[in-house]
């Protein structure tokens, strides 16, 4: 009896031991692996890149095995599903598991992630980000743009042609002669900024000064409601609401889908979606047009993205995570990525446009030309597109009696809500 | 002697899930309440500034916090009885000598297994295009729409789902119910003429009562955290008529960036799922009787 009772003692214990070695041994292993890093040279070295674009993810992983097999440093990439990336991140970092290198949309992101962006002001290609595009930080470069991207009516050209859409009068009527035709006069998606968030751009674009409108907007000295351009983009809506079958049914691929079939004329999208509309044989031509909100005849051209390299990975990652972006934007193959893979349309000026698809010929034409208005989307509070504009919007489309001028105020409400 | 070599036995068992439970439930728990103090933006690097009761304070005001809470309380009334109710029908009806009963229960069984994300994506897809179509095929268009674009159904579609998942489960537990009831005192009360009905008011349904406590708890308990469902098929729309207490507090803490004051809802949460679901174990075992 009494040996069995030590026996059965003594295999509790070897029990125990063996967890508690099993939950050591992990975290001895991981701090072996670094200190092999540190000794061995830096091609053993390995990043790790999580991303925003859903679009490049394929096209990112053979970028990153041909930067394997050119320097031996591995390159890992994460998957994303796009709306929630700023959160997955977010996660991620809290769990010390953050990426080497992650995207920053905008100021605002690069704020609340103030002491993990690295200052990359010092980098030669610097020099090269076209004015006004790169993502500053108290003065400092945190973020490389991905490229230019630019919004606005993608248009098919048998169907429509810029006249008919040059102001609020010939839009309307443009998408009540399409609703007598059967066809989707303007289509919109019910992802987040498919529904709201790009278009929502326009109004405050149009601002004389978006920057300090914004501010005073967060201060509670203006409203949208009692501001002309946001007025008419009430209009708009209710226009859009009217003529066109409810955007809340419509998924991002149906979207583009129903274009490339034919039957939408119009939909609300940027350059980035010409990938998945090629992916369709499409036997029209297709163009991309300003929304002719008080009489805009201007594309809204910014920066989608950037990329920024987490400060807190000890030195040796980050400068790996340094080169390799050196590398992107200063080789010939990063180049030729950016440019041919990404279908970019660069932001760098040191790096040559080459064959561009119509979409991103027409914002890189009124970017050149200086036909633009800005993202004044990046000045948003974060996170206000998924949190407040949208719930506002499904209300404006589901319910059929709320006019644009309601909707403007559930905004309004929707930014204080926002920035309280 | 004999019972403390059980207790090593115990011990050599539990051991290891205590250790599990600890590392993710309770030491998160315990974090969780440290954290509902401070005015916090959730970035580990971003400075911690204590506020005492402060986030406490903030959800008396917040009325979208209240409107979840409400919608909860309705979601959860509408599953539990849903859930159970088709539960025990579906348990009464597998454990009749019916000759398919056994690949019945497998495939009610069947939806439990299958995550709730996939669940929600799954019944995304038909309530939009099946349902749609469905309507425009049979004429029926008032009740073949898309429910999901209704923000009053889109919670009855969200019941709807959720019973799809949970009733093959608590099934299970009404089968071994009813099979723990001896089968002699049913034959008595048939002898003594009595019918169906009254079979079921007077001798199972009170001998299930084990077996009610037992699905009660677990379906309000899940239905009040509800997430994954509610995330996949709804996304809280439309115009956040199904953002549920667990979609808002997620929301609040990363949607926001309020770590403090979600972390204090989450608080608020556990207190109200624990005092509910304690009152009810209490209320039902009260009424369960002994053989």
């Amino acid at each position: 009896m009494k040996f069995r009772k030590r026996l059965l003692s003594s295999l509790l214990i070897g029990v125990l031991m063996l967890i508690l070695a099993a939950c050591s041994s992990d975290s001895g292993g991981e701090e072996g692996k670094s200190d092999d890093v540190d000794a061995e040279k830096s091609s053993d070295q390995k990043i790790t890149i999580f991303q925003s674009k859903v679009e490049i993810s394929d096209q990112l992983e053979a970028l990153a095995k041909e930067y394997e097999e050119e320097t031996g440093v591995e390159v890992e990439v994460w998957g994303t599903t796009g709306d929630d990336y700023f959160q997955q991140l977010q996660i991620r970092l809290n769990s010390d598991q953050g990426p080497s290198i992650f995207s920053l949309q905008n100021v605002t992101e690069a704020e609340r992630l103030k002491s993990y962006v690295h200052d990359l002001s010092d980098e030669d290609y610097v020099e090269h980000i076209a004015p006004g595009m790169a993502l500053e930080l108290d003065g400092k470069v945190v973020g490389i743009p991905y490229g230019v991207e630019g919004f606005g009516l993608v248009y098919n050209k048998d169907l429509v042609s810029p006249e008919d859409v040059a102001d609020y009068e010939s839009f309307v009527k443009t998408l009540e002669k399409f609703k007598a035709e059967d066809i989707n006069g303007l289509g919109l998606a019910k992802d987040a900024y498919f529904l709201i968030g790009h278009i929502i751009n326009h109004p405050f674009s149009l601002q004389e000064d978006f920057y300090s409108y914004i501010d005073q907007l967060t201060a509670g000295d203006v409203t949208m409601a009692e501001t002309e351009a946001f007025q008419e983009f009430g209009k708009f809506m209710e226009a859009i609401k009217e003529n066109t079958p409810s955007p809340l049914d419509v998924s991002y691929d149906e979207e583009i889908g129903d274009f490339a079939a034919g039957k939408s004329a119009m939909i609300h999208q940027g350059n980035w979606a010409y990938g998945m509309i090629s992916d369709f044989d499409v036997d029209f031509e297709i163009g991309m047009l300003p929304l002719p909100l008080q009489g805009n005849d201007k594309l809204a051209v910014g920066v989608g993205s950037n990329w920024a390299i987490n400060a807190e990975k000890d030195e040796a990652e980050v400068q790996a995570a340094v080169d390799f972006l050196n590398w992107l934007n200063t080789s010939e193959t990063g180049h030729k990525y950016i440019v041919e893979e990404f279908g970019f349309v660069p932001a760098l000026t040191n790096i040559e446009a080459g064959e561009l698809d119509p979409l991103s010929q027409d914002v890189l034409d009124a970017s050149n030309s200086g036909q633009t208005i800005a993202w004044s989307q990046s000045y948003f509070p974060a996170g206000i597109v998924p949190n407040d504009f949208t719930p506002a919007a499904q209300e404006f489309f589901l319910s059929k009696d709320m006019t644009g001028q309601e909707f403007i105020e559930k905004l309004d409400a929707a930014w204080k809500n926002a920035v309280k | 002697m004999k019972s403390s070599k059980n207790r090593l036995w115990y011990l050599l068992f539990v051991a290891p899930l205590v250790l599990i439970f600890t590392t993710v439930v309770i030491i998160p728990f315990v974090m969780g309440i440290y954290y509902a103090f401070f005015q916090w933006d959730g970035i580990a690097a971003n400075p911690k500034v204590f506020v005492g009761f402060d986030n406490f304070q903030k959800l008396l005001t917040d009325t979208r916090f209240f409107k979840s809470a409400w919608l909860t309380t309705l979601f959860t009334i509408l599953s539990v009885i849903a859930v159970n109710v088709v539960g025990l029908i579906f348990a009464m009806l597998v454990t009749t000598k019916l000759k398919t009963a056994n690949a019945a229960r497998t495939m009610i069984f069947m939806p439990y297994l299958i995550g709730g994300l996939i669940l929600g994506y799954i019944w995304q897809f038909i309530f939009t295009d099946v349902f749609k179509r469905l309507g425009e095929m049979t004429g029926f268009a008032s009740i073949f729409f898309n429910w999901l674009m209704d923000p009053q159904y889109a919670l009855y579609a969200l019941v709807f789902v959720f019973t799809w998942q949970m009733a093959g489960y608590v099934m299970i537990i009404y089968i071994a119910g009813i099979q723990g009831i001896p089968e002699d005192v049913i034959e008595a009360a048939k002898i003594d003429g009595a019918n169906g009905w009254q079979r079921f008011r007077k001798i199972t349904f009170p001998l299930l009562m084990p077996a009610f406590t037992i699905s009660l708890f677990l379906t309000l308990s899940s239905a009040f955290k509800v997430y994954d469902v509610n995330l996949s098929l709804t996304g809280g729309g439309p115009a956040n008529s199904t953002e549920l207490f667990a979609m808002n507090i997620y929301n609040e803490i990363f949607g926001y960036g309020n770590y403090g004051i979600g972390q204090a809802k989450a608080i608020v949460f556990f207190l109200i799922v624990a005092a509910i679901t304690l009152t009810q174990v209490y209320l039902t075992k009260k009424r369960e009787v002994e053989m």
